[in-house]
């Protein structure tokens, strides 16, 4: 065997290690890959909107060209002031029908699964299994903080990662974020999740991820010159995994902790809803 | 109601009008005549050259936005690089594209839109349409446009401080726009410039406000007024509630830039509990919600006069149009929650905004239904203006439709500071207005400039304009539907972007033949100015006002002031075609030698009636 092919299930190896320590590209113009429990009511009500006001973009083109085609020049204009009982009749009805259906649809779609899902932070905070991080955003990066077993925030067993959020599969997360020097936007297209994070003030979200993996988190707001670089990452991993690092990384914090290091307790006693 | 009016005015117009508005003789000085000029023309035109150039301005900085998309942190090409960016060897740096995506709005937006639609259309027009002389405080007139050309040389020096222009986003958020996120004199001098023309804006709007309520000419009611005077109208109504808003937040902004006030400061650099970062988005949207229509509003006048003209047909409803635009004007003043519904807004609110705004849809609808019964069973003419229109109507049915994602709380959480917003703001706000503006300029150019543009250009430059306009933003509409976030220097940087540079690259191509595409405008500007063919009075063959003088008009415009009789679109009438053998008739022109039977009275009866 050539010397250069023995290489070959080292570099497979290589390259497979790699692909897993990076999110995995999206492909096409679509929506990227939804890897949340709630993502899909979202996408669904984009699609099924994107679809009608399609359709009434398209009635509106045709009617023109006809109207330009036909109605020309040569076509003599019939007088009509255009506000006959019945025409306005006819056009309070498209426009009812155009609001109720298109714009109802979205209100009733957008109200009951905000109430029952993305603002229920009742329900998930009742949730015995839900994993709670806080959030600390700033020029150009993301802090995040995890309870150690005391499930206290802003103790010497807290876990703190920098740009890398790792949580559990088919867990509930809740978060709580805040930024230090200007407003940033935690944003998460796979999850469908964003939020502003607003210095002096806390913002909360929630999500639920269905599937493991590496996912991108950005920041969505202008916050500076390299705004574009506030880049991080969300491994979403096995609950076991999730449970044994967190149990070894707090074990390590604990054992790291510098109670002189005011600047590093930068955490806040979980604000209750 | 007109008609009571009309019996206490002898037909001849005499004393009353024409008594409260002399003739003032025209100033002896070429300085007085031309530049410090109290004539709302000579104003309109100083206007639209400012917005011209700064549009050519504002154009140039988004032409380098999409060079740093289509080739992020490549060299600038040719002599443009080293000339622009010679400290960076021709490359856009990070905090340098910053600074254009804030000037490219806030220019476009403040510097361009402003004075072309409501600088210059809003002066040109409002006087000759609703027959006055000029505008109510003259002076004050003048003083807007020299204010604001101060706000203009302010933007200018912005560039040329320490630190470099300004960099926080058009929107100025705190505290990325106060010392702790932005310190130098750029973004200062930036804020300054906007109070500034916040205060020629408001000095015009009250003129325009003022104008329209005092100087309409006799029988020129309410609903005989033009369309695009009530456009312009409204938007002046808005402009003079929530622009003084803006300076406010801005006034606020400039005491933490300079006096160490705290007003939106929180964070590590607050000091004694600091401030509320979010109160400035309050105020700014206020202000910045009720903007987008202000933007827009003088837009829907235009397109419902043109669309009515070139068809030769009367506005569909137009009393269903004016209500439209009143509920919409009205409506804009509650729905500024919706540029927030990320920002930590309370469900409550978030969903009041929602409702709110999605109610803007109903006179929405009516605005469309009215112009495409318009144009429908018409005899339309595809003159450049109506082009324009027709192109108006297009781009703004796309940015409308694809407004109601974002005005929903649910699909906005996604779509939020994303590359659709971009596109949907864009296509509402620029391509519309662009269009809209483009098409008020090829209609009133004859108008103003006493000589007629040349068609064959301006075809050209309407069907390259729409095309590529549409295909730049629904290009950005596509990248946000994918999730690119919007004003990221390199967004190949995110994975889950990075399948999107082809996208980027081509949007960033239609964008460069959309600017190159401008030379046809800017050639048919300077070819016709200079060297185009004599207008006559009436070349589009309507009846406002303003047709009914010489192109030019006189400096006082109406030697008498005319007696109103009939509504602005009087157009393919059975009565007009019998007794003037022409499709049009002017809104003060008499009836001629009636059969004796008919008195001038009944006459005028027939004409409101149908």
């Amino acid at each position: 065997m050539p010397r250069t092919l023995r290489l070959v299930p080292f570099l497979t190896v290589l390259a497979l290690g790699r692909a897993h320590a990076a999110p995995r590209p999206e492909t096409g113009f679509g929506l990227p890959r939804d890897v949340s429990l709630d993502g899909w009511r979202i996408d669904w009500l984009i699609d099924v909107t994107l679809i009608a006001v399609t359709v009434l973009f398209v009635i509106m083109v045709v009617w023109m060209l006809i109207a330009c085609l036909r109605h020309g020049r040569r076509h003599a204009a019939h007088y009509d002031p255009g506000d006959s009982r019945r025409a306005i009749g006819a056009k309070a009805l498209v426009a009812g029908a155009i609001f109720l259906g298109v714009d109802g649809n979205l209100f009733v779609n957008s109200t009951r699964d905000l109430k029952e899902v993305f603002w229920n932070f009742e329900r998930v905070e009742a949730d015995p299994r839900a994993v709670r991080v806080e959030v600390n955003a700033h020029q150009w990066a993301w802090d995040f903080r995890y309870p150690g077993p005391d499930g206290r925030f802003n103790t010497a067993d807290d876990i703190v990662t920098l740009n890398e959020l790792r949580v559990p599969i088919d867990t509930p997360v809740l978060l709580q974020l805040g930024a230090t020097d200007v407003i940033h936007s935690f944003y998460v297209p796979n999850l469908r999740v964003k939020t502003d994070c607003v210095p002096g003030s806390l913002s909360r979200v929630w999500f639920q991820a269905k599937e493991t993996g590496e996912f991108e988190i950005g920041c969505a707001q202008h916050c500076g010159t390299h705004h574009y670089k506030m880049r991080g990452l969300l491994r979403v991993v096995a609950q076991s995994e999730w449970e044994a690092w967190h149990r070894e990384a707090s074990a390590i914090a604990s054992r790291a902790f510098d109670p002189s290091d005011e600047r590093a307790q930068w955490g806040w006693p979980w604000r209750k809803p | 109601m007109g008609l009571a009016l009309e019996k206490t005015m002898t037909p001849e117009g005499t004393s009353e009008p024409d008594e409260l508005q002399p003739i003032h003789p025209v100033p002896a000085s070429l300085w007085r005549r031309s530049v410090f000029s109290t004539d709302h023309k000579v104003i309109a035109k100083q206007f639209l050259w400012a917005g011209l150039l700064f549009l050519l301005f504002g154009g140039a900085l988004a032409m380098l936005m999409r060079w740093q998309w289509a080739y992020p942190g490549e060299r600038v090409p040719a002599w443009l690089g080293g000339g622009l960016f010679g400290g960076s060897g021709g490359v856009i740096t990070p905090s340098t594209y910053t600074t254009l995506f804030t000037n490219h709005g806030l220019i476009m937006i403040f510097w361009a839109i402003t004075p072309m639609l409501i600088g210059a259309f809003g002066n040109f027009c409002i006087p000759l349409m609703i027959g006055a002389r000029d505008m109510a405080f003259p002076t004050l007139n003048m003083l807007s446009f020299w204010t604001f050309a101060l706000s203009g040389v302010l933007v200018i020096a912005s560039f040329f401080v320490p630190l470099g222009p300004a960099a926080a986003g058009w929107t100025t958020y705190p505290p990325l726009a106060t010392n702790v996120g932005t310190p130098g004199w750029g973004q200062t001098v930036m804020v300054l410039a906007i109070f500034v023309s916040g205060v020629a804006t408001t000095m015009g709007a009250i003129n325009y406000v003022t104008t329209v309520i005092r100087l309409r000419a006799p029988g020129m009611t309410w609903s005989r007024m033009p369309l695009t005077v009530w456009g312009l109208w409204l938007t002046s109504v808005l402009n003079v509630l929530f622009v003084p808003i803006l300076a406010a937040a801005g006034l606020l902004l400039l005491f933490d830039r300079l006096f160490g006030t705290q007003f939106f400061i929180a964070g590590a650099a607050a000091r004694a509990g600091g401030g509320d970062p979010v109160l400035f988005q309050h105020l700014f949207w206020i202000f910045g919600h009720p903007e987008v229509y202000i933007l827009i509003l003088p837009v829907w006048g235009v397109v419902g006069d043109l669309v009515s003209f070139f068809a030769r047909k009367p506005a569909a409803w137009y009393r269903g149009t004016v209500g439209a635009m009143v509920a919409v004007t009205t409506l804009s003043a509650v729905v500024y929650g919706h540029h927030m519904y990320v920002a930590g807004i309370s469900p409550l609110l978030g969903l009041g905004f929602e409702a709110l705004t999605l109610i803007i849809s109903v006179p929405a609808i009516v605005l469309f239904l009215n112009w495409l019964h318009t144009i429908w069973r018409g005899s339309i003419r595809l003159e450049v203006p109506m082009l324009f229109a027709l192109g108006t109507v297009f781009v703004f049915g796309l940015g409308g439709l694809t407004g109601l994602f974002l005005g929903t709380v649910l699909t906005d959480v996604y779509l939020h500071d994303t590359m659709w917003v971009v596109g949907h703001f864009h296509l509402t706000m620029a391509a519309s207005v662009f269009l809209g503006s483009f098409a008020a300029i090829y209609f009133w150019f004859p108008k103003m400039f006493g000589r007629t543009m040349h068609g064959g250009l301006g075809r050209a430059h309407f069907w390259t304009s729409v095309t590529l306009i549409t295909l730049v933003f629904c290009g950005q509409l596509v990248a946000g539907y994918a999730g690119q976030q919007r004003r990221l220097y390199d967004p190949f940087q995110y994975t889950f972007i990075a399948r999107l540079r082809g996208l980027n690259l081509w949007t960033s191509y239609a964008a460069f033949a959309l600017g190159a595409a401008q030379i046809l405008f800017v050639v048919n500007w300077f070819r016709s100015l200079a060297a185009g063919r004599r207008a006559e009075a009436n070349p589009w063959q309507v009846g406002t006002l303003e047709w009914s003088l010489p192109s030019p008009p006189a400096p006082h415009n109406f030697d008498t002031i005319p007696t109103v009789v009939r509504g602005p679109h009087e157009l393919s009438s059975p009565d007009v075609l019998a007794r003037f053998g022409r499709d049009w008739v002017g809104q003060a022109e008499a009836w001629p030698s009636a059969p004796a039977a008919l008195a001038v009275g009944s006459q005028v009866e027939r004409a409101e009636e149908t």
